[in-house]
């Protein structure tokens, strides 16, 4: 009995000892307590107060890009999208079924926005339709109170009012992608709603369009959501700069317009500055389906089309320049000093050369006959070329040839070029091992063969000619100062010599581009030359029976149509580079696009006045 | 001498029933604003349990202090098979195995667990003669019905139910009667086994947020950031709070787990130290209260069962406490009656009732089986 009472009396002992531990340890609580909300309260409150704010991006306008005249080419246009936070939605798919019903949303987008929402923070918002029309974005928002956790918004997206005319020069902007964040770090990169230049005229002066990002005080909680706004002026986001281009927006209008249906490309430039006028790939493609996002219809479409749109052939198209070719021929000859031009070589249409016979394209009526170099031109005699060629060498005409602005690429800025070939003995050993026979002299004689150039290229070959032999090379966005070029150094009379030859082509009765007053402007007159770029080999006995038209060919076998010339004759201005490919004989469809562009060019030019020029 | 239901109901220690409540109506509230007013997210079921386990509160003090005796080594048998059981089937919570799923029910073996080591702690003591109290064979059998639960929790890994386990054993222990050089010894081997403890025994995540404690500039977005940010909500609570539903730190969810573990900074904030104070004090009131309903009861089993509870109950309140002020590491412990949690409220309501049914059965004789000592 008294053991327990003992006990319990122990019992009570230790009862009341855990008691006043436990008042000691509530004692202590208080006090820390008090510590945390009385003492350091002020330094609490501030840390709280860093706690709320927070600064966030806001993004630049991106710069205009307008043509010589100010036109617009690329510009901002207000734009409806809808985002959805997944963050605020209970269940993503069940809330995309549900703005499925409102606007048109396939199972690729959705899976695009799953896919989307997993890879960032989950208050990050995913963007589900960047680019709604009014109307449907009205109905979005009308539905907005069944949809939480969707978000519109109204942002700024490119637009180009004239996609198709300008997809390659132009490019397009995107979203950037991993290996730009890599190479640049401007948190600006990181934004969802952030689009940089991703080809074109927008890659290359995408710094000066982009702007500067600025910086908005802003109250987040703690999940980086934002609740509330602070606007300073003096932090906002500075516009990018507007670019302006050298390019004429309506002649490249133009151009679209003369090529019609026809693949190709075309080049104009002014042949003193190396402005580039006109720098067109047909056909085109709308770059805005870029700028949204293209389907996979699109894609199909484009990669389906046999004329290649997303091609940029003006400047990324080597092509044989066939006849056009004839101008460095003859200039490598007279540099030489080992031709006269007075000297003729008879034309009987066949050129025999060991056991190979070579043929010029005129076979009807037995050749051109006797043929100096002032007609060989005019003529486009290919049997005169294949002579000349054996005394000047093939070192001299790709000597001349490199002068002239072939085998290389210019300061254009956008990517895509190509430096075409102009060969010789090492091209061809170190391409195929083989060394350079004569008759591949014969061949590059008449531009077909290794040879290959673009229309850029062409048209600059053209303005070095026409403008007495300065290297004057293309550019596309305006400069400050125009730009100077020296002097190439081949002898002025050789040059006026050509010149007056390529005008015999188009202007003279009996030039293989000859059509009565060609410019259609009243006292104003031409010079060109004309290329029928072969694609395809003529089998010997094609040629014994008879050669087919190029109209029973399948287009892809057609030759193309070629076309190189400047105008005014007297006082060269522009100059031209057309080829319109498997477009048939070379007098047709490349010198009509030609003679368009030139006598546009010099209408808009203010040189003609429209309503008096037209003859 | 049997009581009727009624004289029963009567006997039962209202002003404890009352303020349990009171302190889970604090909970209804307060997570009502945690929930940004929402009162389906959370506030609603916390209403719903609070009445629910009331009841069951009740029903347990009704239920003759005879029964618990007897169920007392079952309930303890139960709870360690289910801890067991977690090991196998146990379902994945923040990274912690602390749940078992029975089909539609999910428990948390470790709750009941608190229970059953206490009830059989109480049982154990109750029943061995008094000098074994110290003796070895004593200690041992106690020491490992604390033990091995200690480990199952242990191992979950749950470090804070693990040291509410131990603590509250050893709280019985020492009110059993084991004698002050046990007591001593035991010290200076705990001063050698923590050590030991935090360098083998110790998840890396465990380890790391004892560290931060110690500095908490350490790691100021990992695992130091629930402290600061608790110390920042409190702190910027100052005296009278920002008001109900106004506090910033809570309203922006810059506290984790507001809702939980950190419902304390809630009050904090928006009630300030007064608000902070007021919880405190009626916490100590059922605390102090139950110390003096345990020394109201007879027989050894009642007064040893009250006093485990209690202790169970202001370890809870303390650790949890002491983690949000930032002066104990965070682990996990939530603040009992006010965090959001249903097993956790079952565990403590039920905790209440038996305390009221010691209370309520004061008078009751049990008489102890140890060794012809009859009471």
């Amino acid at each position: 009995m008294s053991d327990n009472d003992d006990h319990k009396a122990m019992l009570t002992r230790r009862t009341a000892m855990l008691s006043a531990g436990g008042g000691t340890v509530f004692s202590i609580l208080a006090a820390r307590l008090y510590y945390l909300q009385v003492t350091r309260s002020q330094d609490y409150q501030a840390l709280s107060e860093n706690n709320r704010f927070n600064y966030k991006i806001t993004l630049p306008s991106r710069g205009a890009i307008r043509d010589r005249f100010g036109e617009d080419i690329a510009v901002n246009k207000q734009n409806y999208r809808v985002l959805i936070v997944p963050e605020q939605v209970d269940d993503l798919h069940e809330t995309l079924n549900a703005i499925g019903g409102v606007i048109e949303l396939s199972d690729s987008q959705k899976n695009r926005i799953v896919q989307d929402s997993r890879r960032h923070a989950r208050f990050v918002p995913v963007v589900v339709d960047g680019f709604l029309s009014w109307e449907e974005f009205t109905r979005v928002n009308l539905r907005l109170p069944d949809l939480p956790g969707v978000v519109p918004d109204v942002g700024e997206r490119r637009y180009y009012p004239s996609g198709d005319e300008f997809s390659h020069i132009l490019g397009f902007v995107g979203r950037a992608g991993p290996g730009d964040i890599k190479e640049d770090d401007d948190p600006m990169l990181l934004q969802p709603t952030f689009y940089i230049g991703k080809t074109g005229v927008e890659a290359a002066v995408d710094k000066t369009l982009r702007g500067a990002s600025g910086e908005l005080k802003v109250e987040v909680n703690a999940r980086g959501r934002i609740v509330r706004e602070f606007p300073n002026p003096e932090t906002q986001a500075q516009s990018g700069q507007d670019v302006w281009l050298t390019i004429n927006k309506t002649m490249q209008s133009k151009a679209a317009e003369l090529f019609g249906e026809e693949s190709g490309g075309a080049a104009v430039m002014d042949v003193q500055t190396g402005e580039v006028h006109t720098l067109i790939s047909m056909p085109g493609f709308d770059n805005n389906l870029f700028v949204s996002g293209l389907t996979q219809s699109d894609m199909d479409r484009m990669n389906s089309d046999e004329k290649r749109p997303q091609f940029n052939k003006v400047i990324g198209g080597g092509y044989p320049p066939a006849s056009t070719f004839k101008m460095t021929v003859m200039l490598a000859a007279l540099e030489s000093g080992l031709i006269d031009p007075a000297e003729t070589v008879y034309c009987n249409s066949r050129y025999p050369l060991g056991n190979r016979v070579f043929n010029c394209w005129k076979r009807r009526g037995g050749g051109h006959g006797a043929m100096n170099m002032f007609n060989a031109l005019k003529h486009s005699c290919d049997i005169y070329f294949y002579d000349i060629i054996r005394k000047v060498g093939m070192d001299k005409l790709r000597e001349t040839a490199l002068r002239l602005g072939l085998g290389q690429v210019f300061d254009l800025g956008i990517s895509g070029q190509i430096n075409g070939i102009v060969p010789d003995d090492a091209w061809k050993r170190g391409q195929l091992g083989e060394p350079w026979r004569t008759g591949d002299s014969l061949n590059a004689s008449i531009g077909q063969g290794f040879v290959l150039v673009t229309p850029l290229q062409l048209a600059v070959m053209t303005a070095r000619i026409a403008n007495g032999a300065k290297s004057v090379s293309p550019y596309l966005v305006i400069k400050d100062k125009a730009p100077q070029f020296p002097d190439l150094g081949f002898n002025p009379e050789h040059l006026a010599f050509i010149q007056s030859a390529m005008r015999a082509v188009t202007e003279e009765p009996g030039g293989t581009a000859y059509a009565p007053n060609a410019l259609g402007l009243r006292g104003l007159e031409m010079a060109g030359k004309t290329g029928t770029g072969q694609v395809r080999g003529i089998s010997a006995a094609e040629r014994a029976t008879r050669i087919r038209n190029n109209r029973e060919l399948p287009w892809k076998l057609r030759d193309h149509s070629i076309f190189v010339g400047y105008a005014p004759f007297d006082a060269p201005r522009y100059s031209v580079g057309v080829i319109v490919e498997h477009g048939g004989s070379g007098a047709k469809k490349a010198p009509a696009i030609a003679r368009g562009l030139l006598r546009y060019a010099l209408q808009k030019d203010g040189l003609i006045p429209f309503d008096k020029g037209e003859g | 001498m049997i009581k009727s239901a009624l004289i029963k109901l009567y006997d039962i220690n209202w002003l404890l029933a009352v303020m349990v409540g009171l302190i889970g109506l604090v909970g209804v509230f307060m997570i009502y604003a945690a929930t940004g007013g929402v009162w389906s997210a959370g506030a609603k079921q916390h209403f719903l349990r609070l009445i629910f386990a009331g009841g069951l509160m009740i029903v347990v003090a009704l239920c003759d202090i005879r029964i618990w005796y007897a169920l007392a080594y079952p309930i303890f048998a139960l709870s360690l098979l289910l801890l067991a059981g977690v090991d196998f089937f146990g379902v994945t919570i923040n990274g912690s195995e602390r749940w078992i799923d029975l089909g539609p029910v999910r428990l948390q073996p470790s709750e009941l667990m608190k229970l059953g080591l206490v009830m059989a702690l109480a049982r154990f003591y109750h029943d061995i003669a008094n000098w074994r109290i110290s003796h070895i064979t004593g200690l041992i059998g106690a020491l490992l019905m604390v033990a091995i639960p200690a480990q199952f929790v242990l191992r979950q890994p749950d470090l804070g139910t693990t040291l509410l386990l131990a603590a509250t054993g050893v709280g019985m222990i020492f009110l059993a009667g084991v004698n002050w050089r046990i007591i001593a010894g035991g010290i200076v081997s705990a001063m050698i086994a923590v050590p030991l403890f935090f360098r083998f025994g110790l998840k890396p995540y465990q380890q790391s947020r004892i560290l931060t404690l110690l500095n908490p500039e350490r790691d100021p977005t990992g695992a130091s950031y629930h402290i600061t940010q608790s110390k920042i909500a409190l702190g910027s609570g100052g005296i009278s709070g920002k008001g109900f539903m106004n506090g910033t730190q809570r309203q922006l969810a810059y506290v984790p787990e507001n809702r939980t573990d950190f419902i304390f900074t809630v009050i904090g904030e928006e009630f300030g130290l007064i608000g902070g104070l007021t919880t405190m004090a009626l916490y100590a009131g059922v605390i102090g209260l139950c110390f003096w309903l345990s020394v109201q009861c007879k027989n050894f089993f009642s007064r040893l069962l009250v006093m485990g509870l209690s202790i169970t109950f202001a370890l809870y309140v303390f650790i949890n406490m002491a983690m949000v002020m930032g002066i104990a590491p965070v682990v996990g412990v939530p603040l009992p009656l006010i965090s959001y949690g249903g097993t956790v409220m079952l565990a403590v309501m039920f905790g209440f009732g038996l305390i009221l049914s010691a209370y309520v059965h004061r008078d009751v004789d049990l008489p102890r089986s140890g060794r012809g000592v009859g009471l």
